[in-house]
């Protein structure tokens, strides 16, 4: 159901959602990201494309899977450590990022279930923010699937109207946060509809980067899997991991163990993010590496992308963010590496 | 498999026995479910936890006949497995699994089967041939070629002595020894003097990585059709549930789409293990 807010009434909605943790995008040392808002008073909807995505709520980069402690008759206890999330709002989303849910819900899902993300995952309502103008200039979400007001995975889509938001909820999730104000939300008139229509519309003709014609680029990879190409890609990469790190789509990781007492032994198994940039995320303990150098763990980290995800998911697992060419320390481009594979001879 | 799909069962090392010594030890151990416990199948892994050193993933090389004890036979290599190795009867460890697919054995009835594994790679297809053991009737002729480096570094002696009553069993090893009156050189050399007949047979290999390349060349180059091959594949893991994103040959993940593979599924993947 679509609602109109005022802007001066946004932190009375804040107020009424109290029960709540909140997160919003905050520049914390010169780094954009999503964190918790101490207070509604501090609380402002900005309108940028953070540095670290918002899947660092759901997935963070640490956590504690189980406690292990050394028991007195040679044996160990076992104590889970589960998240126990308060409710919890994700405000001023982009559209790209809560597509990237989407996905990895794909991957902590199926046969498996990851309790570790679903806890989370299933606390958080998704409030995401129509990109009017897009927040980075490396935006292509149109590309792969994706649009600056998409509704994919979000809860409630606001698009800023000068004074007041429209407001569409699109879910029973959002329609509750709704309802907790429901005195601040008016119907919209039907020039606001006309107006949003028309935002929307904008919208798209705004992003400066396309990916353009890639149906045939899974089918294209199969074929350049042993082609010199990843080498001339891969030569500037310093393998720093930045491009995975702050992807909202990649969801790697590594377990390992963290000791805290030796006797008896105490302590925490934890996963952390990990990134297929990194040479020893393959290499056996017998010093045999699968994806030896570099142009080897690009080439997975495109194939990934755009091939094998494609095969399982039928889906791209890249919404279109930019963060990978933004933030890349030495300028490798995915939309530029992608458009040459579309372009290879074969 | 409990709900939460990180916590180890736990279970209790039954026996240790030391297999190679040297600079490659290898040693075999049982270990029995304190609590619960899971039965597996043929080719399939678990998780083995140290805990406050980590996981590590291995075949489990004993048949899902036998109920007793799962075995696990482990070179000694990297952190988990170096802390596994000082395990004494009695210690505790987390397994969890079982991980992965199977071996299709069931639709290999009357045929035989030619198992050709190199160096500690005996131990994911050794729970296939304990079954085919004890399934007799249900197979053909058992065929056993395996190599390793030295005759120090061959894993199950005992237990190869034994085979040799009921099977044929060819061993190699990769450099001339005084006292070695078996083939010298490579796995894949092994097979192509064997000359074993593709004629209703199924081929079951397994060993480091550029030996299972050169095998399934010389099965080959012996009339072997794709699908009478079949391998089992190891790549690093850590969860073992297709999340984690670092064992993937291609589309699928080792850990649960593999580990074992035919090679009429395997050539079309890219060769990325």
């Amino acid at each position: 159901m679509d609602k109109i807010l005022a802007k001066n009434d946004f932190a009375r909605w804040l107020e009424a959602l109290a029960s709540h943790r909140l997160y919003a995008p905050q520049n914390k040392d010169d780094a954009w990201t999503y964190e918790l808002t101490e207070s509604p008073d501090s609380f402002s909807l900005a309108d940028v494309m953070t540095a670290v995505p918002a899947k660092k709520i759901v997935f963070p980069q640490r956590e504690e899977l189980f406690a292990f402690e050394e028991g007195d008759e040679a044996g160990y206890a076992l104590s889970e450590l589960l998240p126990r999330e308060k409710p919890t709002i994700i405000f001023g989303l982009r559209p790209c990022e809560a597509k990237a849910v989407t996905l990895t819900d794909l991957v902590f899902g199926g046969e498996f279930v990851d309790e570790y993300y679903w806890k989370r995952r299933n606390a958080v309502t998704f409030v995401g923010l129509t990109c009017l103008k897009p927040p980075s200039p490396n935006c292509f979400c149109l590309s792969v699937n994706g649009s600056p007001h998409g509704t994919e995975g979000l809860d409630i889509l606001l698009t800023d109207l000068g004074d007041t938001y429209y407001v569409e909820s699109l879910t029973e999730k959002g329609e509750k946060l709704v309802k907790a104000a429901s005195d601040l939300f008016a119907d919209p008139k039907p020039d606001e509809r006309t107006q949003v229509m028309r935002l929307h519309g904008e919208s798209e003709k705004k992003l400066r980067r396309s990916l353009s014609r890639i149906e045939n680029v899974p089918e294209k990879l199969k074929g350049m899997f042993d082609s010199p190409f990843w080498d001339a890609e891969a030569m500037s990469c310093i393998r720093c991991g930045i491009c995975t790190y702050l992807c909202p789509t990649c969801h790697c990781f590594d377990i390992n163990d963290e000791v805290e007492s030796s006797s008896p032994l105490q302590g925490r198994r934890v996963r952390t993010w990990d990134t297929c940039q990194f040479p020893d995320f393959t290499m056996h303990s017998s010093g045999h590496n699968p994806r030896p150098d570099k142009a080897a763990r690009l080439r997975q980290r495109i194939n990934h992308k755009f091939q094998y995800f494609v095969e399982v998911w039928q889906n791209y697992q890249c919404t279109g963010c930019g963060r990978c060419i933004t933030l890349c320390p030495v300028g490798i481009d995915i939309i530029n590496v992608v458009e040459k594979v579309r372009d290879h001879a074969s | 498999m409990p709900a939460n799909v990180y916590l180890p069962l736990l279970a209790k090392v039954i026996s240790v026995k030391e297999e190679v010594g040297g600079a490659r030890q290898i040693k075999t151990f049982r270990m029995q479910f304190l609590n619960g416990g899971f039965t597996h199948k043929c080719g399939q892994c678990a998780m083995l936890s140290m805990f406050g050193r980590g996981e590590s993933m291995i075949s489990i090389s004993s048949s899902p006949l036998v109920k007793d004890y799962l075995q696990f036979s482990i070179l000694k290599t990297g952190r988990v497995t170096t802390a596994i190795h000082d395990l004494e009867v009695g210690s505790v460890i987390g397994i969890r699994g079982p991980y992965g697919n199977a071996f299709p054995i069931d639709a290999w009835k009357g045929k035989n089967v030619l198992f050709a594994g190199g160096g500690i790679g005996l131990a994911p297809i050794w729970s296939v041939l304990q079954t085919a053991l004890l399934r007799k009737g249900d197979f053909g002729e058992l065929t056993l070629i395996y190599g390793a480096r030295t005759s120090q570094d061959i894993v199950f002696k005992d237990e190869l002595a034994d085979l040799r009553k009921t099977m044929a069993v060819h061993l190699s090893i990769d450099v001339a020894e005084p006292e070695w009156k078996e083939f010298v050189g490579f796995v894949a050399q092994n097979v192509l003097d064997k000359k074993p007949s593709p004629a209703n047979t199924i081929a079951i290999t397994c060993g480091p990585p550029i030996m299972i390349k050169t095998v399934i060349k010389a099965l080959k180059d012996l009339k072997f059709e794709d699908d009478q091959i079949f391998t089992t594949v190891e790549n690093k893991m850590k969860c073992g549930i297709g999340k984690c994103g670092r064992c993937n040959i291609g589309r699928y993940y080792v850990c649960k789409d593999g580990p074992v593979y035919s090679w009429a599924d395997l050539k079309k993947l890219p060769q990325e293990y």
